[in-house]
Order: structure tokens, then sequence, then C-alpha cells
């Protein structure tokens, strides 16, 4: 009872950056920019995030400060695919290792490695987290409290307002988006640049908030998981939330089944996140939604003089 | 455009990546009077230094040749780490478990290497070709899958009973890729041979032709009746047996056991050698050779300006956000527009 009570309580911190990378991913792949470089980007959230708390000790700027670091490397990749028209996988590869050895040498360089940091306290909803049984899942972080309305705004926009129409409709046919007037580079840029900043949150939550320190490559493959966990949702936002749970569930149950004493092979529970990744792909193929609610764009540079 | 412009551009691409990495160098703490006489002449010049290149290179140049192999098929093998940690599975199980006689060990080490870095890509291949999943998302999960699979091998049953460090027994003196002649592994041979044999295949044989077909226009290829489905298969087990030699490399000729951290850094610079060598296997062995110029380099930046050794990291991936931006330069010519036009 007492393991099925915190693997509960637990789930919501390790769902957050998946729902925000997720989120991340979608803004920036309904513009029709292929994301592969997520995991480079939360890597630079994740420094940027505890060389701010370091320094300020804030945690609301620390957040804020990781999605602005976020934002300014992604122009990198934004100038590459959208400008110099760049392979977007080979661009997105090379921003992920662009942010590996980054973040490995400053975070070394600048001796953030290690040093704990504060964090952020919780808030209680009241008066669910008086109920019994359930309670524990309405004490959580300011942050997780905070993802919600990001996530239902963030969507909101997306779907629902006119400047969402425009920036899907540059990822599903840019030829048709350009001849209405709608510049299909500069929804393009910002499309990157929001993406990038919320997945560079993403990033920061796991440094600043879940495990309060930095230590380099400390996002183990989440942003892949992400990107996967993109095709798995079909682009949609709310089955991305759905997706992100479930991934939050599984590894909230990691470190509850070792507390209980459950005798697993220990590197074989840790391969789980990667292997329901890699069943959930196969899953959704076999399901033979093919390329539903894919951007039909997706992947492919725009060259306005080849317009046909 | 003609082939000197396009080399004028590549090599201008890998000139302003370069420059950029010495400043980066330099704001991390290295004399910048330092860097030529690092890099050139104590690398490249020094005979012990080159003989640590050729050491180093010969599972890098492996590894861009599976990487090569993989592109030329249109396939994202992105998971040339994970095969590298299989291959090195595979041969030291045959190691550990002694399986055949001392004079056969050796040959079925580097059979079972090639056979485990296969079938390590077949889940991501057939899931591909049969359900259209992904391949850059399966590879690199089974990535992380394998790695994990290492620890389990090297903190659990195979670690050494002598001194219980995470790594597996000592392989025994037959069970090591000996040297050639003083101071230089076979490996590196073997590495050379196998550039050889994946040059014949791609530029001269029929299969390479198909190849070279279906990297051109899977399409078309298809409409000719090559055989498409076969010849993709045939490409990527090939760069996974080819990824597994590498790692059975790394295992018999430098390491003689199996470590637990072998393989990193070798997948991206498989990628990167295989993109900068625009997937031809003979480039793919003169770029591997730069690649672990700069890794030893790196090495020895770390010993003596405690430069951290993912610098070397980012020093490829600046090359490869030049290199890859300079094609812009090469398949588009920008002028001049009048103020009226624009």
């Amino acid at each position: 009872m007492d393991i099925v009570h915190n693997w509960l309580a637990n789930t919501p911190d390790f769902a957050v950056p998946y729902a925000l990378a997720a989120l991340g991913l979608i803004v920036c792949e309904r513009a029709g920019v292929l994301s592969l470089g997520a995991e480079g980007l939360m890597l630079v959230g994740a420094l940027a995030g505890i060389g701010a708390q370091l320094a300020f000790g804030e945690p609301a700027v620390s957040l804020l400060l990781a999605m602005l670091a976020a934002a300014v490397v992604s122009l990198l990749f934004a100038v590459m695919v959208i400008w110099l028209r760049v392979n977007q996988v080979i661009a997105g590869l090379a921003l992920v290792f662009f942010c590996q050895g980054l973040t490995a040498l400053v975070g070394t360089l600048a001796q953030w490695t290690n040093q704990a940091t504060p964090g952020i306290g919780t808030m209680a909803l009241w008066p669910f987290s008086s109920l019994p049984v359930v309670g524990r899942l309405f004490q959580q972080n300011a942050m997780v409290w905070l993802t919600l309305p990001v996530f239902a705004a963030v969507t909101w926009c997306l779907l629902r307002t006119d400047a969402g129409l425009r920036l899907r409709a540059v990822g599903e046919n840019p030829q048709a988006a350009d001849a209405a007037g709608i510049s299909v580079s500069a929804w393009r840029f910002a499309a990157v640049l929001a993406g990038s900043a919320l997945v560079g949150l993403a990033g920061a939550y796991i440094s600043v908030v879940s495990t309060k320190l930095w230590i380099a490559g400390m996002t183990g493959g989440r942003g892949w998981i992400a990107v996967g966990l993109v095709i798995f949702a079909r682009w949609s936002p709310w089955k991305a939330l759905a997706g992100a749970l479930l991934f939050g569930c599984i590894e909230a149950l990691i470190p509850q089944l070792a507390a209980a004493g459950v005798q697993l092979p220990q590197y074989f529970v840790l391969m789980t996140p990667y292997a329901v990744t890699l069943g959930v792909m196969v899953w959704v193929a076999l399901a033979r939604r093919g390329g539903e609610g894919e951007p039909g764009a997706l992947g492919v540079p725009y060259v306005r003089e080849e317009r046909r | 455009m003609a082939w000197h412009r396009q080399a004028l551009i590549l090599a201008a691409a890998i000139g302003v990546g370069l420059l950029i990495s010495a400043a980066i160098l330099v704001a991390a703490g290295v004399p910048a009077g330092e860097l030529t006489n690092e890099f050139i002449v104590q690398t490249l010049l020094d005979g012990q230094n080159f003989r640590a290149v050729l050491f180093q290179a010969a599972p890098m140049i492996l590894v861009g040749l599976a990487g090569a192999m993989a592109f030329r098929a249109r396939f994202w093998n992105l998971g040339l780490e994970g095969q590298m940690i299989w291959g090195a599975i595979g041969a030291t199980a045959i190691s550990f478990f002694e399986i055949g006689p001392p004079s056969l060990r050796l040959p079925l080490m580097f059979l079972a290497a090639l056979a485990a870095g296969a079938l390590w890509v077949l889940g991501p291949a057939l899931l591909k070709l049969r359900l259209g999943v992904n391949e850059i998302i399966s590879t690199l999960m089974l990535n992380y899958m394998a790695a994990n699979f290492l620890l389990h091998l090297v903190y659990g049953s195979w670690k050494d009973p002598k001194d219980n460090f995470p790594y597996s027994p000592q392989f025994r003196a037959f069970e090591r890729l000996p040297d050639l002649f003083s101071g230089v592994n076979s490996a590196i041979g073997l590495a050379a041979v196998v550039a050889l044999l994946g040059w014949w295949l791609v530029g001269v044989s029929r299969a390479g032709l198909y190849l070279r077909f279906v990297d051109a226009n899977p399409r078309m290829a298809q409409a000719a009746g090559v055989p498409v489905a076969r010849v993709i298969y045939g490409a990527v087990l090939l760069s996974g047996a080819m990824a597994g030699l590498a790692g059975f490399a790394v295992a018999a000729g430098q390491e003689g056991r199996l470590t637990q951290a072998f393989y990193q850094g070798y997948g991206f610079s498989g990628i990167l050698i295989a993109f900068l060598a625009r997937n031809n296997p003979l480039a793919a062995s003169v770029v591997a050779l730069m690649v672990a110029a700069l890794f030893v380099t790196g090495r020895s930046l770390q010993v003596f300006y405690q430069v951290p050794f993912s610098m070397v990291q980012l020093i490829q991936a600046v090359i490869v956000v030049c290199v890859a931006s300079s094609d812009f330069f090469i398949r588009h010519r920008l002028r001049r527009v009048g103020t009226g036009a624009a």
C-alpha cells in the first residue's frame, strides 16, 4: 500500500520534464521543423538553470534563464535548418552533440558539477491534499502546478488562436501559407525558439527542481524519449501529456521497487524507459495510423524560389 | 559547380571550424602559441604519439565505415555504440566461456563480434522496413539498453574475480590481437583491410552498384528492378557487423578485456566521419585518422592543461556544423539584388 501511495505521489515529478519537452517539440514540429535536438537543449536548460541557481538562488529566475539559454542555443539550429536549409536530421544531431560537449565543458570549467542547490518547496492543493490515500498526490512543488496552466495555455494558442493556425499552416503546407502572406521563415524561427525554450525548461526542471544538482549528461536520453513520445502522441498535445504521465509512472516506480526491497536486476530495471519507448513506437506502427497527425511538411526545408 | 570551388568552400568551412575550436580552446585556458605545437608537432610528428594515433584510429575507421555503409542505404544507424558494445560482448563471451581451441579462439571472437553487432541492428532494420518504425529512435534506445546490459555484465557475473574492478577478466595472450611490428597493433591492419573491402564492395561490386542506386533514388531503383529491401538489409547488417568489429578491436586490440565505458564517443565520431567523408569508405579512413589524432590531442590537453575531454566532442560538433552549413554555398549562388528588386 505504501508503495502505491509513494508511487502515485512521485509520478507527476517524473512526468513534468517529459510533458514540457514533448510540448516544446510539438510546437516546433507543427511548424514543420523536425527537432531532434531536444536531448541537447534539455542539457543546456539543465546547466543554465543550475548555474543561475548557484549565482542568484532564485528558482523562478533560474528557470527563466534556462529557457532563455536554450532558446539562444537553438538559434544556431534555426539558422542552419531555416536559412541554410541543412538536412534537419544532420542539424538536429549536430545540435545534440554540440550541446553535450558544451555543457560538459562549461559545467566542469565553472565547477558547477555536483554542487547542491536548495530546490523549491512543495505546495499543497487544499482541500484535496487532506484526502485519505490520494492526499499526497496533491502535495507537489510549485512547478508541477505551474505546468498544467502552461500546458493548457500553449495548447490553446497552438490549436485555437490565429497565431497557432498560422504556425500550423506553415508546417502543413508552406507553399499555401506563403501565398496567403504568412512568412514561413519568421514563423518557423518563432516556433523553434519558443519550442526550444519549453524544452530548456524541461531540462531545468530536472536539474533545479528534481535532482537539485548538475552532472554532465544528466538527462540520460529523456530528450530522445520525448521525441519518441511526440510520434506516439501523433503530434497532439493532450495525448503527449497522457504519454508523459505513462513515462512518469514507469520512472517513479523504479526507486519505489528498490526501496521496497524487491530483488530485480538493477540494470534491467534501468532499461525499462528505453524498452517502453521502443515498445510504444512498435505499438503505434502496428496500430496502422501511419501518417495520421504528422505535419505535412515535417522535415522539409522551404525554398521559396522552388515554389511550384 | 566546378569541383575545385567545392573543395575550396569545404576547406574554408573546416578552416572556420578549426578557428572557432581554437578560440574555444584558448578561452578554456590553453595558451594560443601552444595550439599548433600540441596538435601538429606533438601528435603527428612525434613517433610515439603517432603510434598512439594509429592505435586509436583502428576502431575509429571501423565505426566510420559502419556509419557510411548504413547511411548509403538511407538508414540512420545511430546505434553504432550499441552494436559496438555487443561486438565486444560477443568477443568477450568466447574468451570468458573458453569456447574453441586456443588456435581458433581469436577467429571465433572475430566472428562472434561480427554476428553480435549485426544482430543488434537487425531489430531496428526489420522494424523500419516492415512497420515503418523510425530507426533514429529505435537504434538510440537500443544504445541505452546495450550500455545498461554491459554494466550488468561487468558489475555482475563477468566481474574480474582477481581485483573486483568492474571489468571482465584479462584476455589470454592468444586471445589478443598481436602487434604487427614494434608498438603497432594489428587492429589498424584489420581496419585497413575492412576499409579496402568496403571500397571494393561499394565502388566496384554489383551489390555496391545497387547500393549507390538505392542511395541516389530508392523509388527509381525499385522501378528498375533492384532488390531494394535486400540491399538495405545487407548494408544495414554489414554496418552493424562493422560496428561490432570496432568493439572487437577495442576489446582484443586495446584493452584486452571488456570495460564499462570503452564505447563512449565512438557513436558520434562514426556519424561525423561518415558525414565528412560523404559515405566514401576510403575518405572515411582518412577522416578517421584525423579524428583519432584529435582524440589523442584531447587526452594530452586533458593531462597538461586540465581541459575536460568533452572538448573533443565540442570541436567535432563545431566542425560538423560548419561543414553542414557550407553545403548551402555549394548548392546556391548568392547574388546581390538591386534595391528596386528587393
